[in-house]
């Protein structure tokens, strides 16, 4: 039953276009970023120099920047049933709507994964080529290939988040700005206020950064620790969506 | 000619089951009983309750407002009522083991704008596990192939109708639910449409629910009506019986000699007012009556026809008071102020 839903999901998100702009979108800011980092190596003020194991691993962190990408796929993925009240004919094939939303958990989660490939692989190829360009490809073995495949895992983990985050809101505007308004303002803020920094380990953000920690930055749990909390969070918005908004009465 | 229908109807009532051998899943009554529901302090449903049966085209008749569409979707599980259930053979939708085989239903035109319309029923099919083939052919059943692959965003509102009722087919289903199904569709469409669903429902047994909040739109195609005025029943019964609730249907006569013949259908028992100098309007006597009168008095006749007008008169008057309600009284809208 539910994996019919998922096949569903999968066909609803491979017709439309909004699935491939995503991750069109998610390799550029990706590429771009590696471009810029390479570019700035070894420069006053900028990256470490080429060739380094610090700017091998700050260059596999760089999947994990695109992680909002990836919320937002997520999200929309949701929140497209009421923004298009496609939910209608959705709940009327699946009564049993918590089954939609494991649906959608699963087939974004796999949707996820393709944009972790298609970034990564953007991510090493730029580094590759313009590294070796600039004096020193990054190293991609040892803790660099750890730091490469997490911030890959971390771009799964956020479209399941996606998913629980819309199913809570269901407005797709309200949903992701409220997402951005969290993660630059709020979290950014919570962070560097001390009262409140300590906190900041437990929180999206803060697993997040520990799930690519490179260097000793501030107190933070272990990277596998984030990456649960994370998935935690995505699964928790979920169940908590469906039970106090997914159920309610469409219109 | 339009007062056929009530007749015809009452004749196939009695056989409702005569041509149910190529029904989908066996026929299905559904239920309706004590439905109700509130948002917030407006009642929208109270204590509705009624039977849709199998073999026959039911219209579900109310103004704009009456809770036509709050009970649909009640019917269907996507709202949760207050109180009251509908059942499907006894079963509620969301305990039906394959609802899309067994109820189809068109409540609004929602589909995603950039995914053309084949993809949109292929998600159903996968979501209900059904051959994907299944797209291409309820495609076809409602004349929509050549827009198939067509983004459903360009569609005019007649093809967004028709993809509608294709998702609502997909199933193959022994029940269809529609909601305001002539909205958009041009006269061609709707003339489709009543054939098309005449033929489910009197050939192949299913049983067919349309809502309107026009008599005259579902007059043709139903055999039964169901009235809602704010949210009550208001009337439960077949055309015919709604007819005679009027009063037998009144016929117009023009005749040079019309005071003759008003004579003689008097005599005859009908009621006869002379509304001009060669014009009756007679109560009491159908047209087929009131032609052999004139036949046997030798009566010159220029022109003789029914008017069903009663029973649209009888919707508006079992309606009206719902109307005015839902045209809103001060103390029911009140103006909120998000901004």
């Amino acid at each position: 039953m539910t994996a019919r839903l998922v096949r569903a999901e999968w066909t609803k998100l491979t017709s439309t276009r909004v699935g491939l702009w995503l991750v069109l979108v998610g390799c550029l800011m990706a590429g771009g970023f590696t471009a810029l980092f390479t570019g700035l190596a070894g420069a006053e003020n900028g990256t470490p120099a080429v060739g380094t194991e610090a700017f091998s691993q700050l260059i596999a962190a760089i999947p994990a920047q695109v992680t909002i990408i990836s919320l937002v796929l997520g999200v929309i993925g949701m929140t497209q049933e009421y923004r298009h009240r496609t939910a209608t004919p959705t709940f009327l094939v699946a009564p049993r709507r918590g089954r939609v939303v494991l649906a959608k958990v699963v087939a974004y989660a796999v949707a996820g994964a393709v944009l972790a490939v298609a970034v990564v692989a953007t991510t090493v190829v730029v580094a590759s080529v313009y590294g070796a360009a600039r004096g020193g490809a990054p190293d991609w073995s040892g803790d660099t290939l750890g730091v490469l495949l997490r911030s890959g895992l971390a771009l799964v983990v956020y479209a399941v988040i996606g998913v629980g985050v819309g199913a809570l809101v269901r407005n797709q505007v309200a949903a992701v700005v409220g997402s951005l308004v969290y993660l630059f303002v709020v979290e950014s803020i919570l962070r560097s206020v001390p009262a409140t920094s300590g906190a900041y380990k437990f929180l999206p953000g803060g697993a997040l950064e520990a799930m690519t920690a490179t260097f000793e930055g501030p107190d933070l749990l272990t990277a596998w620790q984030g990456g649960l909390l994370l998935l935690g969070y995505g699964l928790l918005a979920a169940v908590l969506g469906t039970l106090l908004a997914v159920r309610r009465d469409v219109v | 000619m339009r007062l056929d229908g009530p007749v015809v109807t009452g004749e196939r009532t009695g056989v409702s089951t005569i041509s149910s051998s190529t029904a989908p899943a066996g026929q299905v009554r559904v239920e309706v009983r004590g439905l109700t529901k509130s948002f917030g302090s407006v009642r929208a449903v109270s204590d509705l309750g009624f039977t849709v049966e199998p073999g026959q085209v039911t219209g579900f008749l109310g103004p704009n407002g009456a809770g036509k569409t709050t009970t649909l979707r009640m019917a269907l599980g996507l709202i949760t009522p207050d109180s009251g259930t509908t059942t499907f053979n006894g079963t509620p939708y969301a305990q039906l083991t394959e609802p899309t085989r067994q109820v189809g239903a068109v409540l609004e035109t929602a589909f995603h704008p950039g995914r053309t319309g084949r993809d949109h029923l292929r998600v159903y099919c996968r979501a209900a596990g059904l051959p994907v083939s299944r797209a291409d052919a309820v495609l076809d059943q409602v004349g929509l192939t050549p827009a198939g692959r067509r983004k459903a965003g360009n569609y005019s509102l007649g093809m967004r109708q028709r993809l509608g009722l294709a998702t609502a087919l997909l199933g193959d289903p022994a029940v269809l639910v529609l909601d305001e199904p002539a909205n958009g569709l041009d006269p061609e469409g709707i003339q489709w449409l009543r054939r098309f669903l005449r033929h489910l429902a009197h050939d192949q047994g299913r049983t067919v629910l349309i809502s309107s909040h026009l008599l005259s739109e579902v007059e043709q195609t139903a055999d039964r009506v169901v009235i809602v005025g704010a949210g009550r029943l208001v009337r439960e019964g077949s055309l015919a019986e709604l007819a005679a609730d009027a009063g037998a249907g009144t016929v117009q006569v023009r005749s040079p000699e019309a005071a003759r013949l008003a004579a003689a259908l008097s005599a005859a028992g009908a009621q006869v007012q002379t509304t001009g100098p060669d014009t009756l309007t007679v109560t009491g006597a159908s047209t087929a009556e009131i032609g052999h009168r004139a036949f046997v008095d030798g009566v010159e006749l220029h022109e003789l026809h029914g008017r069903t007008s009663g029973l649209e008169e009888t919707y508006f008057r079992l309606t009206a008071g719902a109307e005015q309600y839902s045209a809103g009284s001060p103390d029911t809208t009140t103006p909120g102020s998000a901004a």
